[in-house]
C-alpha cells in the first residue's frame, strides 16, 4: 500500500513542477494524472499496490472535500437569497448533461451499427 | 495528589489542537458512510452531505471559526491532489475496454460538459444569482478535486464549487436512471459514461452496483471529463470572459 502512495506522490510532484515551470494554466495534479496515464499505457499494466490505493481513493473521494465544503457556512446568507436560482440551475443542468451525453453516444452507436450491417450485407452478396 | 483539572480546561486544550478538526471530519464521515451502507447505498443518504452538515453544526455550536477548523482539516484537504492523480488508474482501465469508441466518447464528453456548464451558468445568471455563485457554476460539473483546482485558477470560490459539485452528484445519482430510461438508452457502456459525466463519484458507486461495465465506463468518463475541462475551461474562458461580461 505504501508503494502505491509513494508512486502517486512522485507523479503528483512531477506534475506540480511541470505546472510551475512550463504549463502554469493546468493544475499540477491534472498533469500528474496525465503523466501517470502515459506511464500506464506504456507499461500496459497497473501494479496491484497502485490499484489498491487508487481504488480506495476513488471510493472515498468524498471525504477529501468535506473540509472545503464546510466553508459553506460562510456563504449561507448568500445562498439563501439565491436559493431558487441555484437549485434550478443545478437541477436543469444535471438533467441536460446526462440526457445529451447519452444521446450523442446513442447516435454514434446507431451509425456504427448501420455501417456494420452494410458491411455484412455486402460480404453476404459477394458470397452468393 | 494530583490537582484536578476542570473539564472546561481539557476542552480548551483539545479544541485548540489540529487533531480535533481531523476527528470531527473523519468521525462524521464514518458515521455518514455507515448510514449510507445501512440504507443500501441510496444516493439521498450521501455520506459527504451528512459529514458536512454535522461538522458545520459542531463547529457552529463550539463557536469555532472556519479558519481554525481548516487549520486542522487541511491534512485531509491536501490529499485532493493525490486523489486526482489516482484517477489515471480508472481512466486507463476504461481505455482498455473502449477500443474503437475513443473518438465517440471524446466527442460526447466535450458536448456533455459544454451543455452542463452553459446551462448552469446561463440559468443562474438569468435568475439573478450573485457573481460568486455564477462563477462557481463553471467547474461544478467536474469531479470535485479537479473542479476545485480549476476554481482556484479561475479565481472563483472553491468552497461553493465543492458544494455545488456534491449537490450535482446527489441529483445526478438519483435522477440518472429515470433520465436514461426517458431518452431510451439501454446500452450499459452508454449509461455508465453519461452517469460519469453528470453525477461524478456518487454516480459511479450507483453504476457499479447495477452493472460492472457501466461502473468502469462511469469512472473513466468522470476522470476524462475532469482532464478535458481542466485543460479546456481556462483557455475557453480567457477568450469568452470579455464577451460574457463576467
Amino acid at each position: 500500500m505504501i508503494s502505491g502512495l509513494v508512486q502517486l506522490f512522485l507523479w503528483q510532484g512531477l506534475g506540480e513542477l511541470l505546472s510551475k515551470f512550463f504549463l502554469p494554466g493546468i493544475p499540477g495534479p491534472v498533469l500528474g494524472l496525465l503523466l501517470l496515464l502515459a506511464f500506464l499505457c506504456l507499461r500496459k499494466q497497473v501494479d496491484s499496490d497502485l490499484a489498491l490505493v487508487a481504488d480506495s481513493f476513488r471510493q472515498h473521494l468524498g471525504l477529501l472535500f468535506v473540509p472545503a465544503s464546510v466553508g459553506v457556512l460562510l456563504f449561507l446568507p448568500e445562498l439563501q437569497t439565491h436559493a431558487l436560482a441555484v437549485s434550478t440551475a443545478l437541477l436543469v443542468s444535471v438533467i441536460l448533461t446526462i440526457a445529451v451525453t447519452a444521446l450523442v453516444l446513442k447516435v454514434f452507436w446507431y451509425f456504427s451499427l448501420k455501417r456494420n450491417k452494410h458491411i455484412t450485407m455486402h460480404k453476404g452478396h459477394r458470397h452468393e | 495528589m494530583n490537582k484536578r483539572i476542570p473539564i472546561s480546561e481539557i476542552w480548551v486544550y483539545l479544541s485548540g489542537d489540529p487533531l480535533f478538526a481531523l476527528i470531527i471530519t473523519l468521525a462524521t464521515y464514518q458515521l455518514g458512510y455507515l448510514l449510507y451502507v445501512r440504507a443500501k447505498r441510496h444516493p439521498l443518504v450521501n455520506p459527504v452531505a451528512i459529514s458536512v452538515i454535522l461538522t458545520c453544526l459542531a463547529i457552529a455550536l463550539m463557536d469555532m471559526p472556519y479558519e481554525k477548523y481548516f487549520e486542522g482539516a487541511q491534512f485531509v484537504h491536501f490529499l485532493l491532489g493525490t486523489a486526482t492523480v489516482a484517477l489515471a488508474v480508472p481512466i486507463y482501465n476504461g481505455f482498455k475496454r473502449m477500443q474503437g469508441k475513443i473518438f465517440h466518447i471524446w466527442v460526447a464528453l466535450t458536448v456533455g460538459s459544454t451543455v452542463s456548464i452553459a446551462s448552469a451558468v446561463a440559468i443562474a445568471k438569468w435568475m439573478g444569482a450573485s457573481d460568486n455563485i455564477v462563477g462557481s457554476m463553471y467547474a461544478k460539473s467536474v469531479t470535485a478535486p479537479i473542479a476545485m483546482g480549476i476554481a482556484e485558477r479561475l479565481s472563483v470560490s472553491p468552497t461553493l464549487t465543492a458544494v455545488f459539485t456534491v449537490i450535482t452528484g446527489m441529483l445526478g445519482a438519483i435522477l440518472a436512471p429515470y433520465i436514461l430510461n426517458a431518452v431510451k438508452v439501454h446500452q450499459w457502456w452508454i449509461r455508465g459514461t453519461a452517469i460519469g459525466v453528470g453525477a461524478h463519484g456518487l454516480g459511479i458507486t450507483r453504476a457499479f452496483s447495477v452493472n460492472e461495465e457501466a461502473g468502469v465506463f462511469a469512472s473513466m468518463a468522470m476522470g476524462l471529463n475532469g482532464v478535458i475541462s481542466a485543460i479546456g475551461l481556462p483557455i475557453v474562458l480567457t477568450y469568452l470572459r470579455p464577451h460574457l461580461g463576467f
